[in-house]
């Protein structure tokens, strides 16, 4: 088995490992403990391919194909760019994370839960590694039935509605794309995203950008977020926040921007101006927010905002730091809603008005929540900042005031981030919070700190992936030329 | 001499991380000593890299890069350090008076439950703080300048059971962060023409801005520097991080972070060059606020605040200094009003340590009777500060009031209003001294006085204090231009004084003698107001209410952002969000069960209407069809 | 073929067309109902076996023939459904029997 046989196995491993959960009567631990164990063994998978993955060459790594659909020229095809390579690193990792926060908090039904967590993870994994149109809608719509079930059954007392709007939204946009794809396979002839060709349909692009940026979400595609965060559980908004958002900002990259370049320079302003609408209004309204959830629901908005504000910039700059901003986005999203997840368990609210005080006694909550706070407002010197300032630097070329609200971006962030962290940690305690309020446990320090471990690193070394995502020094030419 | 500077930045860190990762394994204790230790490290590691340089020849510096820190398309910024006369000159200061604060805490912060997270984060501190001084290329200077504003954030807010202390805490980030974000603006133009930010490069690009380019340049550094040395019209934070520990505020609002802005003008002076303009208007906010610092300083009551005020005021001085271009005058006043204004701090931090952290000067007085020592210590200090020789602060503050002299019609004015600042220092500074040590101690003084084991406090607070308070006494005899500059020599060949700024001998004459004469003068206008009580002090009500309130900025500030921006969120949610957002998916979903629900009743099961419509239509296609074919 | 003129035969097919359709539209009984679907499709038969002859055609007449095979089958479900009706002691009215409604 070659490294390139890897990239089917991260898919499809999990998928057999959540059809063997389901299938096999086994008890809750051993239940927990298979899906853990696959989790863990993804993440060895892809540290392999990491380490073999050869940055200094163009084109797709470690593929694979086979035929499908041949009449259609549909084929089973996955491979693996550099940006696409840590964007799965960061499915991989962010969903061991919050398979272990599962196994160690305890859901009902457990079987059914890691099944879903398990093939959500397949799936996901496929998003970013198909080179094939209709493979990538299936996998894109794989993603998302775990995602519904998990909201609506394991999720809070307003999970139904929260469902039923994400449902009517992800759908609207799924069944746009599908038609785009449709129509852009049969205009070309081949589905597939290596060697068909780009084309100047502005229609397309639209069917295409609608779907993504209800994914992302962008402004004002964004009304599932606030309740679909507030009521999934904490280890699926997670999830939700940190990998499947991304899974939208890098379909705009791989398919929109890539396959439609005419478009994308007609719209470019268009998106340019949704996306810095994202940003602030997403960190205006997490200024106000009253829960925890809700300050990085909207922060993550302002984040999604902000990663497409760089990837239309098209420059450079914009290109790098957009993918940087990713990964280091997703790891502090990953790590925030876990840490919340930690204090409703232990005080039932995220509410600041009834919490407070924390840091008193929790030494490694107060730690671990200020850490990962601090980087997520992108304090200078985090990797957050170094993909922040990547953007800015790359949207200012395109134009100054796309900079400036940048700049007024990061001083809102430092705003409500603050207030939030002040909320949870300091002054009085609040009245939901008590003695019985333990600090993090081994097993919850065990899933936040690889992941603040890993932001530190990143924040050591953005180069790491900055100049690692794109083959060559020049992002916009590979944009141009799509890959090849 | 590099390596000595890689130990000067590493070792701080270095013991931040112990501190953190040993945890609660460690007595508390042992984190001071840690702390101590490492930034003790540091500065030998700044005084081997001084020394390592004077060899070398101090030409240019040198840059160190460990590894490529950033890099994207053409555009790459390395982990980088620089080793020249400024660098080495900051590190000592910064890791020679740090070294002194932080074993000062040792004996001040004993006791408190969470010393342990004390000392990490001021050994974080000191790492950002030499980060920011060694850091050779601008984006490092800038996260040095993002962390050390952090480090602030979290040593002001560190008792953070109390809302004024996490208030103030998030005052001062804020504010910083508006700092950053106008510097990175000013990156980003220096990007888009030169995709670099190594300074040799900046430099050079900058030369061959437009005008108006590089003026929005030095304005977005201007405002960072500004933010940080907290001038008018950020300045705002500093008064509120009073609220931190004592030592905090002699480190970081005093020492050091404070004058991050002016070391921030002089190394980046070329570019600054380019923009007179800015450069002036830079010196023009000293003024400004040097002048309004020390009018507020008049009415404060408690002791950190006189001071705070006071270095506000003094950071002032410098930014005049640097902004007419005389950078070693105002690196100069930077290193002595470090020694003085954190001994200042600090002997007020045994006043309040040994009244059990009263901070009211109208209840201190005739403290000095119980602590003789601190009130030497601190009169040293008032003395340097206000200028008189052979204090350290006649050397240098009178540097700067002769630059300015020299510099231009605009530099008069500077003049001018250095002159009255320093009658105002001479009457706030003693202000001060006359109400809390001199005379008969009070009753609250009697009352809440302890000793410290037959000591005015342990001896981990006396001996930094008695260190500085020799340097504040001889630590201005360095330099004595315009007879004798080593400083400026050594500071020459990166930061070479502009012409228009060397005073001449008799600019320098009648500079100090004025200036000393002021300063006098304002001593003695205090002596008879609060120490003798002689001359009743004027009730001016309408003036003293408007600089209690500190010129309203706060409630300026509060009115034109804070809430503005709190009443934009709320409105957004509650008129936007709400119904138009969150309601749009359900209302789509709504207009689907209502299309359908209409159309439902076309199926009403009855037989007559399925007929007469499958009627109606067959007429209708049969009409179609026949006319159509 | 003497006799009257295709339009004649064609006007009284027409004639029986029409009233069996309005006898649908417009009649409430069921069994009435089918009664007039029946002249409707006696009304049709006698066009086609009129077109025949005038075309000199057979295929009208067999189709005629077909017709009447598959108005019977029809007519027997169709009574049938109303003795049922008639046995659970529904009223026979079409407009009150609309279970199969949306």
């Amino acid at each position: 088995m070659s490294v390139a046989d890897f990239t089917s196995l991260l898919v499809w491993l999990p998928i057999g490992a959540a059809i063997v959960v389901w299938v096999l009567p086994l008890s809750r631990y051993a239940t927990g403990a298979l899906a853990v164990l696959v989790a863990l063994l993804e993440v060895g998978l892809w540290i392999e391919q990491a380490v073999r993955f050869d940055f200094g060459q163009h084109g797709l790594q470690f593929a694979q194909r086979g035929s499908w659909i041949d009449d259609l020229n549909v084929s089973y095809h996955v491979g693996e760019y550099g940006f696409s390579l840590w964007l799965v690193g960061l499915t991989v990792v962010a969903m061991a994370a919050a398979i272990g926060y599962g196994f160690w908090v305890g859901r009902d039904r457990p079987r059914a839960y890691f099944g879903l967590m398990l093939l959500l993870t397949g799936a996901t994994v496929g998003v970013f590694v198909a080179q094939d149109l209709l493979l990538f809608y299936a996998f894109f719509e794989a993603m998302l039935i775990p995602l519904y079930v998990l909201v609506g059954v394991w999720g809070g007392p307003g999970r139904l509605g929260a469902t039923v709007k994400f449902l009517i939204y992800t759908m609207t946009g799924s069944l746009l794309m599908l038609a785009a794809i449709v129509v852009y396979g049969l205009k070309v002839g081949t589905f597939d995203l290596v060697d068909g060709p780009a084309s100047a349909s502005r229609w397309l692009f639209l069917g295409f950008m609608f779907a993504f940026v209800i994914k992302a979400p962008l402004f004002p595609f964004h009304g599932w977020l606030p309740d679909t965060y507030r009521e999934a559980p904490a280890e699926v908004t997670a999830v939700l926040s940190g990998v499947i958002a991304k899974v939208g900002t890098y379909a705009m990259l791989r398919i929109a921007i890539a396959k439609f370049p005419e478009p994308t320079s007609y719209y470019r302003t268009t998106m340019l101006v949704l996306s810095a609408a994202a940003l602030v209004y997403g960190s205006v309204l997490a200024f106000r927010s009253p829960t925890l959830r809700g300050v990085v629901a909207y922060s993550s908005l302002a984040q999604s905002g902000l990663i497409a504000l760089g990837l239309f910039s098209g420059t450079n700059l914009g290109y790098d730091g957009a993918v940087l901003q990713m990964v280091a986005h997703g790891l502090v999203s990953t790590a925030l809603f876990l840490i919340a997840g930690a204090v409703e368990r232990r005080t039932t609210t995220d509410q600041f008005a009834l919490l407070g005080g924390m840091a008193k006694g929790r030494p490694a909550l107060a730690t671990l929540l200020m850490t990962v706070g601090i980087i997520s407002l992108a304090v200078p010197g985090s990797a957050a900042f170094a993909g922040e300032f990547l953007i800015l630097a790359g949207a200012f070329q395109r134009a100054w005031w796309w900079a400036a609200i940048g700049g007024g971006a990061i001083v809102l962030a430092a705003m409500y981030m603050l207030r939030a962290i002040s909320g949870v940690l300091h002054e009085a305690r609040g009245s939901t919070v008590d003695d019985a309020a333990l600090d993090l446990r081994p097993g919850e320090l065990a899933l936040v700190v690889p992941l603040v471990g890993a932001l530190l690193v990143l924040s050591a070394w953005p180069a790491g992936i900055s100049h690692h995502s794109f083959v060559g020094n020049d992002p916009t030419r590979q944009v141009q030329e799509q890959f090849k | 001499m590099i390596a000595g500077a890689w130990l000067c930045l590493a070792s701080p860190l270095a013991g931040a991380l112990a501190i953190t990762l040993l945890g609660t394994r460690i007595p508390r204790a042992a984190a001071g000593w840690i702390s101590t230790a490492t930034t003790g490290v540091a500065f030998a590691g700044a005084v081997w890299s001084f020394f390592g340089l004077r060899a070398h020849g101090s030409e240019h510096g040198t840059v160190s890069t460990a590894w490529t820190w950033l890099e994207s398309g053409s555009f790459k910024a390395g982990l980088s350090i620089l080793v020249d006369p400024l660098s080495t000159m900051m590190m000592l200061v910064v890791a020679g008076v740090s070294g002194l604060i932080v074993l000062y805490s040792v004996g001040y912060m004993d006791g408190d439950d969470e010393e342990r997270r004390y000392f990490a984060y001021m050994s974080i501190f000191v790492f950002s703080m030499l980060l920011l001084v060694q850091g050779g290329n601008l984006l490092l200077l800038l996260a040095g300048w993002g962390l050390v504003g952090l480090s602030s954030y979290l040593l002001i807010g560190f008792w953070h059971e109390r809302p004024t202390a996490v208030a103030a805490a998030k005052k001062a980030f804020v504010m910083n962060a508006f700092g950053d974000a106008t510097m990175a603006l000013a990156f980003f133009v220096l990007i888009l023409h030169s995709h670099s930010l190594s300074f040799a490069s900046s430099f050079a690009t900058s030369a061959h801005l437009s005008s108006s380019t590089v003026n929005l340049v030095a304005l977005g550094l201007l405002g960072g520097a500004a933010a940080k040395s907290a001038q008018i019209p950020l300045h705002t934070w500093l008064p509120d991080a009073m609220e931190g520990p004592t030592p905090v505020s002699a480190l970081i609002h005093a020492a050091t972070m404070v004058t991050a802005g002016v070391y921030l003008i002089a190394r980046t002076h070329p570019i600054f060059e380019q923009a007179r303009t800015v450069e002036l208007v830079a010196a023009g906010m000293g003024a400004l606020t040097l002048l309004v610092a020390g009018l507020i300083a008049l009415v404060q009551t408690d002791i950190k605040r006189v001071i705070a005020y006071s270095t506000m005021s003094q950071i002032g001085y410098m930014f005049v200094g640097a902004g007419v271009g005389a950078y070693a005058n105002g690196m100069f006043h930077l290193m002595t009003h470090a020694f003085f204004k954190a001994l200042l701090f600090m002997a007020a931090g045994i006043v309040i340590h040994a009244l059990s952290g009263e901070q009211d000067i109208r209840k201190m007085a005739g403290i000095g009777r119980l602590l003789p020592w601190t009130r030497w210590a601190f009169l040293a200090g008032a003395l340097a500060l206000v200028g008189i020789p052979p204090f350290a602060g006649f050397f240098s503050k009178d540097s700067i009031i002769a630059a300015a002299l020299h510099a231009g019609w605009y530099g008069v004015v500077f003049w001018v209003v250095a002159l009255v600042g320093a009658f105002l220092t001479g009457l706030y500074t003693f202000r001060l001294y006359f109400i809390v040590f001199p005379g008969e101690p009070s009753g609250y003084v009697r009352e809440h006085h302890h000793m410290h084991h037959g000591h005015e406090g342990p001896r981990t607070m006396l001996l930094p204090v008695g260190v500085l308070a020799v340097l504040a006494t001889i630590g201005g005899w360095i330099q004595f231009s315009p007879f004798w500059h080593p400083l400026t020599n050594w500071l020459d060949p990166v930061a070479a004084t502009l012409g228009v700024a060397e005073p001449k001998n008799w600019e320098e004459l009648v500079s100090s003698i004025l200036a000393v004469a002021l300063g006098l003068a304002g001593m003695g206008v205090a002596w008879a107001m609060y120490g003798r009580g002689r001359v009743a002090v004027p009730s001016l009500p309408r003036v003293q209410r408007t600089l209690e309130h500190k010129l309203y900025f706060d409630e300026a500030y509060d009115a034109v952002f804070t809430r503005p921006a709190a009443a934009l969120a709320l409105w957004l949610r509650r008129d936007f969000e709400e119904p138009v957002i969150l309601t749009a998916g359900p209302d789509l979903g709504e207009a689907a069960f209502d299309t359908g629900r209409g159309l439902r009743r076309m199926q009403n099961g009855l037989l007559r209407t399925y007929v007469f419509f499958l009627g109606t239509g067959m007429a209708v296609l049969a009409i179609v069809f026949l006319l159509v074919r | 073929m003497s006799g009257p003129g295709i339009a004649w035969y064609l006007g009284v097919a027409g004639f029986l067309f029409g009233t069996g359709a309005l006898g649908v539209l417009l009649r409430r009984n069921p069994l009435i109902v089918l009664l007039s679907l029946e002249i409707m499709l006696n009304g049709a038969n006698l066009a086609l076996i009129a077109f025949s002859r005038h075309a000199q055609n057979g295929a009208g007449q067999i189709f005629a023939l077909a017709v009447m095979a598959v108005a019977a089958s029809e007519v027997c479900v169709g009574l049938g459904l109303v003795v049922a009706i008639h046995r659970r002691n529904l009223a026979l009215d079409v407009d009150r029997l609309s279970e199969l409604r949306g």
